[in-house]
């Protein structure tokens, strides 16, 4: 009996590893095929691709912890993709009128303070499931976005955005630094404080936490405002990323901040969506992207690629889950 | 010894609509005594404790804390006044750590942001001196017993130091048998400390054991204080509680005909139970028994399909028959009363008629097209004949009491015209009323020749209403005992391993 | 009085506003050939939502519906350009192609556990993926010379009316009859509001599960047949422009049930909504982006106001 459970729980903390697995196998297995993956620059590189999907991630991880992690009940923003294109619209659009780069920035900080507001009042006020609330707000907010570019790609040479894109800081590129920074903020925020601690709890265990006397509703709708300024922060990353504001970036960005989030899941021991997990999944994610690409992978196999992923790794989780 | 009072509720009225939940009811509760706090469900023990909470204004009475008349009950007044609530729900964040847990919404800041490591010795220090146990502060909830996360609940409530009136709402009810007496010390070790305890419950023995002094509640009113409580009080409280005997509860046991029903041999899941036989015949009621942990819950999931079975092979009638889904179960006639009706037994959302004919859509359908007219004329006929109240097909089951959503469970299977009824604990929540008329369907069912089992970890309801019981120990069935010469202590000890049993129907 | 008539009716009476103002601004709004055009043209979102209709009322969602319309169009355009078939081999083509999608996500749910959500969000990945590669690229395959009789599943008309409308209106009352009529949709409802409790009444939640996705991916290849119909070719990711307005759909149906269960009858609702205010501010005569601002907008606020309403009822009821 004795040694029967411990080969049991042998097997079962191996299986919550082998996520992690998977994808080492997967990135040993590019890096034999692809001489110069693991070269320094490539790994910048892929850190630089990554930048505005792990600082939405990082938005979600919050309104995940806030509102518990069912998907179709709890808690989960998917208009931060929105809300960053928001972002780079309108400051695209005021930084090619000549306006400073302050004014910009409140414009569009504004702008997406209300998207959070608006999600936390649908949510917290009326009653509306998150996943539904941010949904048709991506719609209204793309819709919105497109009103104010007019739909047309706008190119920003602003020395701002360049500099997020190619300036170092004491040899670590500026970007980098200004997203961890951002990541580090957050985690402290969510991890180390009593805001913090009260906002797991929310999504932990609502009634223990209403039970304690924690304002739940107004936790989660802060988690909302939360998301919607790490797609504020985003918004200048995606217009340094592709050196301006296109249409149709949000969809792309949408779908890698699902999979990176959820994937992120996986990878923590207790099988929740936390913030190093939604981190470490977008930047494993882009790494896969680029490897893949960098072996000469045709470009149209990554979204086969991705979705098979999530099925290999998610289904590992739950068979370890099963294992209890 | 006469003390002074903690705190005392007079003359407290409370109204709803259609009814009084509280009619010019009293308590008063003394520094430094367990007083216990009966009644039926309904009795009005539950408004007595959100009136004291603050959250229900009642419509006259006082409430007088420390001798003092509190001019406003609201929770904050309350909460300043030293009282402290223990809910019956554990209310925990299963992957906190004890110390985030016992401080939630009650942090110590340091300069720093949280001062975690105060928080940490602060909990173990608590639950060493004032509760008597060691709990690592930095387990996570969700590794603990459940007697452990009581424990931690309890903390929680007065970790601050500033508790004069502790409410214990059923503490005990979801602990098992062996846990209850951890829970239980804490309890005395708090008494000690001159703190005033209100203990709820419905387990009569615990109250016995622990309290001073008793109210007993009946339709809102109190109708009688016990101030010497011994273990041999049981028998007038019960009185006192229904205003009628235990005994009465029960159908008299009939010797019934019986021939071959279902048959378990060497059945086992690899986890939590191994090589189990049993045997039920059609007209009989088979009892199994055993504590948390002794595999009884599995046993029950496994027979009827939602485990997976790793050795063994059933039987009915003599045919050999397959579970490997509660789907195949119920077509051959094996139907559950699930232990968690409100999760497992009604879609609470859907009416009664929906929930009642569930299992028969067939039945009232042709073509697959749901005949209504029908479906609701059968059900009607089926409130009728057990009784559900409000006699209302329409109903939304959620807002139905614990027994009349028990009851249409069990239209629902009598309607499928089962052959083995399995019942998983058919009495939790369910009040002493509707309590003997499910024993009586019970009884009712088995007389009509169908095989029943009830597991059941109620050894007074096993022992009123079994032919038999199989006793499970450890994921064993360590053996059987005939009811009709067992006094429930007998069986009590059994259970708890307390004494080996003797005259074992089951050779082991 | 007033007050539990605006809850019971609210949406209704916005409805009502809108349809008041679109008639004002441009009489064409009114005009039969106009509404038939809007009934029409929201042949295929019908198709769409009703099978998300299905999948959320086993208490999932589905996010691959637009791939099980490409799958639908892809099998039935290829049938035809490269292997000759006439119309009904290409409709029943078609059909499989979408059944291959619902296999998938039935694999991925039942039979490897993943949560509807993930499971539907990968084939979405894998689908769209596969068919980047297998028209190399996203290009478009068209297909001039299309059978007379599979064009009129989208331009002919049967007695007068639209076949897609035909072809949608029979699919509704099919569902009807199915999701809130039969014993199946008894079942399916059941276990979407609480399945441990269906799988002890002994439904097979599983065999319900499965054939629900398939059903539903067959019905959205439905709408992919149509939508191959009516431009004579297969254009590749298509199908994923319906996703969202099908999800709102169905929400605001679920919202507008007195139980609030998504329910046939309010997913018809809810996409006859986002239809006539599309056709509504399309007559409006507004630049494509302002239009499709506003359609945002109004979608926000029609879920709210839906939710509120609903809120407001059971608070009523309670």
């Amino acid at each position: 009996m004795q040694t029967k459970s411990v080969r049991h729980r042998g097997t079962r903390e191996l299986a919550g590893y082998l996520p992690l697995i998977i994808f080492a196998g997967v990135l040993v297995y590019i890096s034999v095929n692809a001489p110069n993956f693991l070269t320094l620059r490539n790994l910048e590189l892929i850190l630089m691709q990554s930048l505005p999907v792990v600082l939405v991630c990082a938005g979600l991880g919050v309104v995940v912890m806030a509102g518990g992690d069912d998907v179709v009940s709890g808690g989960i923003d998917l208009s931060i993709p929105a809300t960053a294109v928001l972002s780079a619209g309108i400051a695209a659009v005021m930084l090619t009128q000549g306006w400073p780069l302050a004014v910009c920035g409140i414009a569009a900080f504004i702008a997406c303070m209300i998207v959070g507001l608006l999600n936390a009042a649908l949510v917290t006020r009326i009653g509306m499931t998150p996943l539904l609330t941010t949904l048709a707000m991506f719609v209204a907010v793309v819709g919105v976005n497109n009103v104010i570019t007019s739909s047309r790609r706008i190119n920003v040479d602003h020395p701002f955005i360049v500099a997020l894109r190619a300036q170092d800081v004491l040899g670590i590129p500026l970007g980098i630094a200004v997203v961890a920074a951002v990541v580090a903020v957050i985690y402290f925020a969510t991890h180390k404080t009593r805001w913090g601690l009260h906002l797991q709890a929310a999504g932990g265990g609502r009634d223990a936490a209403e039970i304690s006397g924690l304002p739940v509703r107004r936790l989660l709708g802060q988690s909302f405002v939360l998301a919607a300024f790490t797609g504020f922060i985003c918004g200048f990353f995606v217009l340094a990323r592709g050196s301006g504001s296109s249409p149709g970036v949000q969809d792309n960005l949408m779908l890698e901040m699902v999979l990176a989030t959820f994937l992120g899941a996986a990878f923590s021991a207790r099988r929740v969506v936390t913030m190093w997990g939604a981190v470490l999944g977008a930047v494993l994610v882009a790494a896969i992207s680029i490897g893949f690409k960098s072996m000469g992978v045709n470009v149209f196999w990554t979204g086969l690629i991705k979705g098979s992923l999530i099925v290999v790794v998610v289904a590992f989780s739950a068979l370890a889950q099963r294992g209890r | 010894m006469s003390r002074q009072s903690a705190f005392s509720l007079e003359g407290v009225t409370k109204k709803f609509p259609g009814v009084r939940a509280l009619d010019k009811a009293s308590l008063d509760v003394r520094v430094g005594e367990v007083h216990g706090l009966i009644g039926e469900n309904g009795a009005g023990k539950s408004t007595v404790i959100k009136v004291l909470a603050g959250v229900y204004q009642p419509e006259e009475g006082l409430v007088k804390i420390g001798g003092k008349t509190l001019s406003q009950v609201t929770p904050d007044t309350v909460h300043a006044e030293g009282v402290r609530f223990i809910h019956q729900e554990l209310h925990l964040v299963p992957h906190f750590t004890v110390t985030e847990s016992v401080f939630l919404g009650q942090e110590l800041s340091g300069r720093l942001g949280l001062d975690t490591k105060a928080m940490r010795e602060d909990t173990e220090a608590f639950l060493h001196d004032v509760l008597g146990v060691d709990i690592p502060s930095n387990r996570l909830i969700r590794d603990l017993t459940t007697a452990e996360r009581k424990l931690v609940q309890i903390a929680r409530a007065l970790i601050d130091d500033a508790a004069k009136v502790v409410v214990f709402d059923e503490p005990t009810a979801p602990l098992a048998s062996d846990e209850i007496e951890t829970v239980m010390s804490a309890i005395r070790r708090l008494k000690e400390q001159d703190i005033a305890i209100l203990y709820v419950s419905h387990y009569l023995s615990e109250i016995t054991d622990i309290c001073d002094r008793v109210t007993v509640f009946r339709q809102g009113k109190t109708v009688g204080v016990f101030d010497n409580i011994t273990n041999q009080s049981g028998g007038d409280l019960v009185y006192a509680m229904v205003g009628r005997d235990i005994a009465d509860m029960f159908p008299a046991k009939v010797d019934r005909a019986t021939s071959p029903g279902l048959e378990v041999v060497g059945l086992g899941d690899g986890v939590s139970f191994e090589d189990i036989s049993l045997n039920v015949e059609k007209g009989e009621v088979l009892g199994i028994a055993g504590l948390i942990g002794s595999g009884r819950e599995e046993l029950i999931d496994t027979i009827y399909g939602l485990r997976k079975a790793q050795t063994g092979t059933f039987q009915l009638e003599g045919e050999p028959l397959t579970i490997k889904s509660a789907a195949q179960a119920v077509s051959a006639g094996i139907v559950l009363v699930p232990r968690d009706r409100r999760h497992d037994g009604l879609v609470l959302s859907m009416t009664v008629t929906e929930n009642a004919t569930l299992a028969t859509l067939n039945q009232n359908a042709s073509l697959g097209i749901e005949n209504r007219r029908v479906a609701r004329e059968r059900t009607e006929a089926q409130i009728m004949a057990l009784d559900i109240r409000p006699p209302n097909p329409d109903a939304v089951t959620r807002l139905l009491s614990g027994g009349n959503q028990q009851k249409v469970v069990l239209a629902r299977w009598m309607a499928k015209a089962a052959r083995v009824f399995i019942f998983d604990d058919p009495t939790v929540g369910v009040d002493v009323g509707a309590k003997s008329e499910i024993y009586q369907l019970i009884d009712d069912l088995a007389t009509g020749g169908a095989c029943v089992i009830v597991s059941s970890s109620d050894p007074v309801e096993l022992q009123g209403i079994c032919d038999r019981i199989a006793i499970m120990m450890r994921g064993k069935i360590i053996g059987e005992l005939q009811t009709r010469h067992l006094s429930v202590d007998e069986l009590v000890s059994a259970i708890t391993g307390a004494k080996e049993i003797e005259n074992s129907t089951y050779a082991d | 009085m007033i007050w539990a008539m605006l809850q019971r009716f609210g949406f209704l009476l916005v409805f009502g506003a809108f349809f008041g103002l679109f008639a004002a601004w441009n009489p064409v709004f009114l005009q039969g050939g106009n509404l038939l055009n809007v009934i029409e043209g929201s042949a295929v979102l019908m198709i769409i939502a009703l099978g998300m209709t299905l999948i959320v009322a086993t208490g999932g969602i589905d996010l691959s519906v637009g791939i099980a319309l490409d799958f639908g169009a892809a099998f039935a355009v290829v049938a035809m350009k490269s292997y000759g078939m006439d119309w009904f081999g290409a409709t029943c083509a078609g059909l499989i192609g979408g059944s291959v999608v619902g296999i998938f996500n039935a694999i991925l749910v039942i039979g490897l556990r993943i949560s509807p959500f993930l499971a539907t969000l990968s084939t979405f990945f894998i689908g769209s993926s596969v068919q980047r590669i297998f028209t190399n690229g996203g290009g478009p395959i068209s297909h001039r010379r299309m059978p007379e009789e599979f064009r009129n599943l989208a331009l002919g008309d049967i007695y007068g009316v639209p076949t897609e409308a035909v072809i949608a209106t029979v699919l509704v009352v099919v569902y009807f009859l199915i999701l809130e009529r039969s014993i199946w949709g008894r079942r399916i409802h059941a276990m979407g509001m609480q399945r441990s409790a269906a799988i002890v009444a002994g439904i097979q939640v599983n065999r319900i599960l499965i054939m629900c996705f398939i059903a539903a991916s067959v019905t959205c290849a439905v709408g992919g047949l149509i939508a191959a119909a009516n431009i004579r070719m297969f254009t590749p990711l298509s199908g994923f422009s319906y996703l969202l307005d099908a999800i709102a759909a169905v929400f605001i149906g679920a919202a507008l049930n007195a139980r609030g269960r998504p329910s046939v009858l309010g997913t018809v609702a809810g996409v006859l909504f986002l239809s006539i205010v599309a056709n509504g501010l399309n007559l409006m005569g507004l630049n494509f982006n302002t239009k499709d601002a506003l359609q945002g907008i109004i979608l926000v606020s029609a879920l709210a106001l839906a939710v509120a309403q609903q809120r407001a009822r059971h608070n009523f009821a309670s």
